[in-house]
C-alpha cells in the first residue's frame, strides 16, 4: 500500500474505527449468556466473578511442576502417570476449583503430561477448536487458538516450529498431541544444560508459556516468550456475502 | 423422549466433586483393543457432530494408551451419557496421514484420542 492511498487529502492518516468489530461468536456467547442468565441457571454476579477467576489464571503452576520434575525423579514419575494429582503440589485443583467449586474452567479434568528425552520433542495442537490445560496454563494465547496454527501444526510440524524458531535436527522425532477429546496436554521439556545446581525458583523461571505448550525449549537466561510480528491478511476476509 | 422433565444439569451434578472424565470410571465394560494394538480409523457418518477429526479417517495407527471412559462426543453433543465407551490414544506415523511427508522424518508422529466406536482391529 503507498501512503498516498492511506493518508487523507491533509497528509494524515483517517482515524481509527472506534469500536472494533463484534464477532458473530461474541454476539452468540453473549445470546447464551443472558438467556442463562433469564433462566436462572447461573446470575450475572456468578458470571463475572467466575470470568474475573479465570483471568488470573497463568502458566506458573505449570512451570513450577515442570522444575519440581527436573529436581525429583519421583515426582516426575507422578507427573508423567498421574497429571492432576501432580497438580496439587503446584496449587492446581483440576477437580475442585474455586471460586464456585463446580466444574474447572477447562471443563474436563484429565492432564497428560508428556515427557520429552534429547530424541523426541512434543508439542500440542487442539485441531478441533482450541482445547488448551487452562486451569495449569491460563488462557491460551491468540496464535494457539488460530486456523493457520491448528491446520498446519499436525501437517507441517518443522516448518512450524521453525517459524517459532525451534529448529529441530531429524534425528529429534516430533510427536504431535491433538487434544481434540477430553485429554489436556502440557509438554515436560528436557531440562537444558547450564542448569546444574540451580535452585527449583531458578529452573521455574526459564520454563515460559511457550515450552509448556511444546514450540520452544527453555534456555539458560530466556524467562520469556520470544515476541512474534502480527502481520496484517495480505487478503483479508470479505464480509457482506 | 418418554420423560417430560430432563433435568439439564444431570452431567454436571454428576461430576462435581469427581471431575469429568472420572465420573464415568467402571462403567464401559471391558475395553476391546489392548496397548499395541494396530487399529483403523473408520470413516463413520457424522451428520451432526463429531470430534473424530477427517484427516485421521480410513489411516492406521497403533494405541498407545486406554485413557478413560466417557459417552462417546458424538453421544454427549445431545445429552445422552448412557453408554459410555473406553477411549484410546492412538498413535500414528506422519508418513501414514500425508503420504508426501518427507522420507527424512519418518518417526515424526501425531497422537490423538477416539472412542472405541471409531476403531476397529487392522
Amino acid at each position: 500500500m503507498s501512503d498516498k492511498h492511506s493518508k487523507d487529502e491533509h497528509g494524515h492518516r483517517p482515524p481509527a474505527p472506534m469500536v472494533d468489530e463484534v464477532s458473530d461468536f461474541e454476539v452468540l456467547e453473549m445470546a447464551v449468556r443472558e438467556l442463562a442468565i433469564e433462566k436462572g441457571l447461573f446470575s450475572a454476579e456468578d458470571h463475572r466473578r467466575w470470568t474475573e477467576y479465570v483471568h488470573t489464571l497463568g502458566p506458573l503452576p505449570a512451570a513450577r511442576l515442570v522444575a519440581k520434575a527436573w529436581l525429583d525423579p519421583e515426582y516426575k514419575k507422578l507427573a508423567v502417570t498421574d497429571g492432576v494429582k501432580a497438580s496439587l503440589d503446584v496449587g492446581v485443583d483440576w477437580i475442585n476449583s474455586p471460586p464456585t467449586n463446580f466444574g474447572t474452567p477447562s471443563d474436563y479434568c484429565n492432564l497428560r503430561v508428556l515427557e520429552d528425552t534429547p530424541k523426541v520433542k512434543h508439542v500440542v495442537v487442539c485441531t478441533l477448536c482450541s482445547c488448551y490445560p487452562r486451569p495449569i496454563l491460563g488462557q491460551s494465547p491468540e496464535w494457539y487458538r488460530t486456523p493457520n496454527y491448528r491446520r498446519r501444526l499436525v501437517r507441517w510440524p518443522r516448518q512450524v516450529l521453525a517459524e517459532f524458531g525451534l529448529q529441530l535436527p531429524p534425528d529429534v522425532d516430533i510427536r504431535v498431541a491433538d487434544s481434540n477429546q477430553k485429554t489436556r496436554y502440557i509438554v515436560l521439556p528436557v531440562r537444558p544444560a547450564g542448569t546444574e545446581g540451580w535452585t527449583e525458583d531458578q529452573l521455574a523461571e526459564i520454563v515460559t508459556r511457550d515450552c509448556l505448550i511444546g514450540v520452544a525449549v527453555p534456555k539458560p537466561g530466556v524467562t520469556a516468550n520470544a515476541k512474534r510480528p502480527v502481520h496484517p491478511a495480505v487478503h483479508p476476509v470479505q464480509h457482506g456475502h | 423422549m418418554s420423560t417430560s422433565k430432563h433435568d439439564r444439569a444431570h452431567h454436571a451434578k454428576k461430576a462435581t466433586g469427581k471431575g469429568d472424565p472420572q465420573c464415568f470410571r467402571g462403567e464401559a465394560g471391558p475395553p476391546k483393543f489392548r496397548v499395541g494394538d494396530r487399529v483403523r480409523i473408520k470413516d463413520l457418518p457424522d451428520i451432526f457432530y463429531t470430534r473424530c477429526q477427517v484427516y485421521t479417517r480410513g489411516a492406521l495407527g497403533t494405541v498407545a494408551a486406554l485413557v478413560y471412559e466417557s459417552p462417546a462426543a458424538e453421544d454427549e453433543a445431545w445429552d445422552n451419557t448412557d453408554k459410555p465407551e473406553w477411549f484410546y490414544s492412538v498413535r500414528f506415523q506422519q508418513k501414514e496421514l500425508w503420504p508426501d511427508y518427507p522420507d527424512l522424518y519418518a518417526n515424526d508422529s501425531v497422537e490423538t484420542e477416539f472412542s472405541e466406536r471409531w476403531l476397529e482391529k487392522a
